[in-house]
């Protein structure tokens, strides 16, 4: 072997591989490297996040209705259960003033 | 057959009250004309083509109101006058009363409608169609006013035999007269875009009509009367209604 | 045990309606098109079938106070209506939140929705029929409630027919079969609560109209 032959060929960079598994479990392949494309996933994670933000705002308003709704009927019963126990013993002190003849 | 005489004597009857006067009539027809007059105010300074898509909801929100006003007039004449207590105590048949009601306020209609159609079609020259189809036009007028009419003499009828409020018969009529008075806006807007499904939607509107009326026909003598059938209250007494709940 | 009927009916409620809510938040996935809104319709949904079946128990119901003239006919028609009214507001209320959360319209003009608010206007002329009506206009009311349940039907007909007139702004798409599986618990837990309240509300009338017999008997006693 001759030391002096120096290589004839530059070594040329190694191409960026994307569908070769790493050979080390702890590292991913690298995409979306571009700035432009981080830029546009930010940004539509930025939106997902608001309308998720919004949707739940809307759920818990949708919510809060129904069960207003229900709990407003049901204050509506007590209170109209209240009276007609109100009436009842009303009813009762009449009749035993006046208790029914023979 | 005897409930048609029955129903055609009452109704020459009211037609010839109603020939001494022309209150009705007049008072109808009036306020026809001012609707009419501020409908142009509101809409005439609108685009064409939106005049077509106005004309069907003006020309029934019309006879809503217009109706309303001829029921209500209808029956006070009868509370006024106390007649209608007469009319339920002679041996009449109560379906010739509603029939008789309903085709005297069905005439009161269709001859705003002889105002209104005219009108709507001198206001608005989207309007032509009318004029184009006087057939299709009348049989239209006539279907529409009719299911209105159907529900609107049951109900006046029912408030008019109590100390009946009158605002009332907005409440009710309204909501109940909806499905109809929606028929009768699509079938207008087939009428004046020439579309070839009119005679399905006019025949649809028929049966919606027989319907009506048929259910109408029914519940006159319970609700004007009450039914025969013997009460459910201890003790044999007529029960209080629910209508009211004891105060505290 | 009939009596008790009512309050079993809410004891059962409350522990569906705590696993439906579990259900529908921690188990179900979110819709593809819709996302976290669609949460909404697991109660939105039957509320609007709960409040179609008021308006006909309503109506049969005042039919039978027409024909034989029951206080019991009577109050089950006031209890449906007033059900019916509660369930109608909350479609109508929730309805409208779920669509600007959705489409970003309020009021899609969708057949169903028109259909419920033409329905509730009609319970709501009921109700005012019922409690501001001079005495002799029960019958009327029960004439009202029977054109009402059978206009049920012929409203969501005529509201589809005038929908050609108006197209839709949005779709509600088809239920997958995961979903129906948390919807069903959501139904049978509101049902069962209205049921309840609706129970307790008829109870309450025919005590009232109770008491007013024995009370007019009592002064004429005294």
């Amino acid at each position: 072997m001759n030391e002096l032959n120096a290589p004839t060929t530059t070594p040329q960079p190694a191409a960026p591989t994307t569908a070769q598994p790493a050979q080390d479990p702890a590292y991913g392949p690298a995409v979306g490297l571009s700035l432009k494309e981080k830029e546009q996933v930010r940004q539509l994670e930025g939106i997902a996040a608001e309308k998720t933000a919004r949707d739940y705002q809307h759920i818990v308003l949708a919510y809060g209705v129904l069960w207003a709704l229900f709990a407003g009927y049901g204050i509506f019963l007590w209170r109209r259960s209240a009276r007609l126990r109100a009436d009842m013993n009303d009813l009762r002190r009449t009749l035993d003033r006046h208790p029914p003849g023979p | 057959m005897r409930v048609l005489r029955q129903a055609l004597l009452l109704l020459r009857s009211e037609l010839r009250q109603e020939l001494r006067d022309f209150e009705l009539l007049l008072t109808a027809s009036f306020f026809t004309v001012v609707l009419l007059a501020m409908f142009y105010l509101s809409f005439a300074s609108l685009q064409s083509k939106a005049h077509l898509a106005a004309i069907p909801g003006l020309m029934w929100l019309t006879i809503a109101f217009v109706g309303v006003l001829t029921l209500t007039r209808v029956f006070d004449r009868e509370r006024e006058a106390d007649t209608l207590r007469a009319l339920l105590a002679a041996p009449v048949e109560r379906l010739a009363i509603y029939f008789a009601k309903a085709a005297m306020t069905l005439a009161v209609l269709m001859l705003c409608c002889m105002v209104l159609v005219p009108g709507l079609w001198l206001m608005f020259p989207a309007g032509a169609a009318f004029a184009e189809q006087p057939l299709a036009t009348a049989l239209l007028a006539l279907l529409g006013c009719g299911g209105y009419v159907a529900i609107g003499a049951l109900f006046a009828a029912g408030l008019a035999t109590g100390a009946g409020k009158n605002t009332l018969l907005f409440i009710i009529l309204y909501p109940l007269t909806t499905p109809v008075l929606m028929y009768a806006l699509v079938t207008t807007r087939a009428l004046l875009d020439h579309h070839p499904d009119l005679p399905s939607y006019l025949g649809q509107m028929a049966a919606l009509d027989l319907i009506l009326v048929s259910i109408a026909a029914l519940l006159f003598e319970t609700v004007l009367v009450g039914s025969g059938a013997r009460s459910t209250s201890p003790k044999g007494q007529v029960p209080r209604t629910l209508s009211r709940e004891p105060s505290a | 045990m009939r009596k008790l009927l009512p309050d079993l009916c809410l004891v059962a409620a409350m522990p569906l309606l705590v696993y439906s809510v579990h259900r529908v938040f921690l188990e179900t996935p979110n819709e593809r098109q819709m996302g976290t809104a669609f949460k909404i319709f697991f109660f939105h949904v039957p509320m609007g079938w709960i409040c179609m079946l008021m308006a006909v128990v309503c109506g049969i119901a005042a039919g039978v106070q027409l024909r034989r003239r029951s206080t019991m006919g009577a109050a089950v028609a006031l209890a449906a209506a007033e059900m019916g009214f509660v369930t109608g507001l909350g479609v109508l209320l929730t309805g409208p939140i779920w669509g600007n959360a959705t489409w970003g319209t309020p009021w899609t003009g969708d057949a169903r929705q028109v259909t419920t608010a033409l329905l509730w206007l009609v319970i709501v002329a009921y109700l005012l029929l019922r409690h501001y009506g001079p005495r002799s206009s029960d019958r009327l009311a029960a004439a009202l409630a029977i054109f009402g349940a059978v206009n049920v039907p012929i409203i969501y007909y005529a509201v589809k027919l005038w929908k050609t007139m108006h197209p839709s702004t949005g779709v509600v798409a088809s239920l997958p079969p995961e979903m129906w599986a948390s919807f069903w618990p959501a139904l049978s837990g509101l049902l069962l609560c209205c049921l309840g309240l609706f129970g307790l509300r008829i109870r309450q009338l025919v005590l009232a109209e109770e008491l007013d017999v024995a009370w007019v008997q009592a002064q004429d006693r005294a």
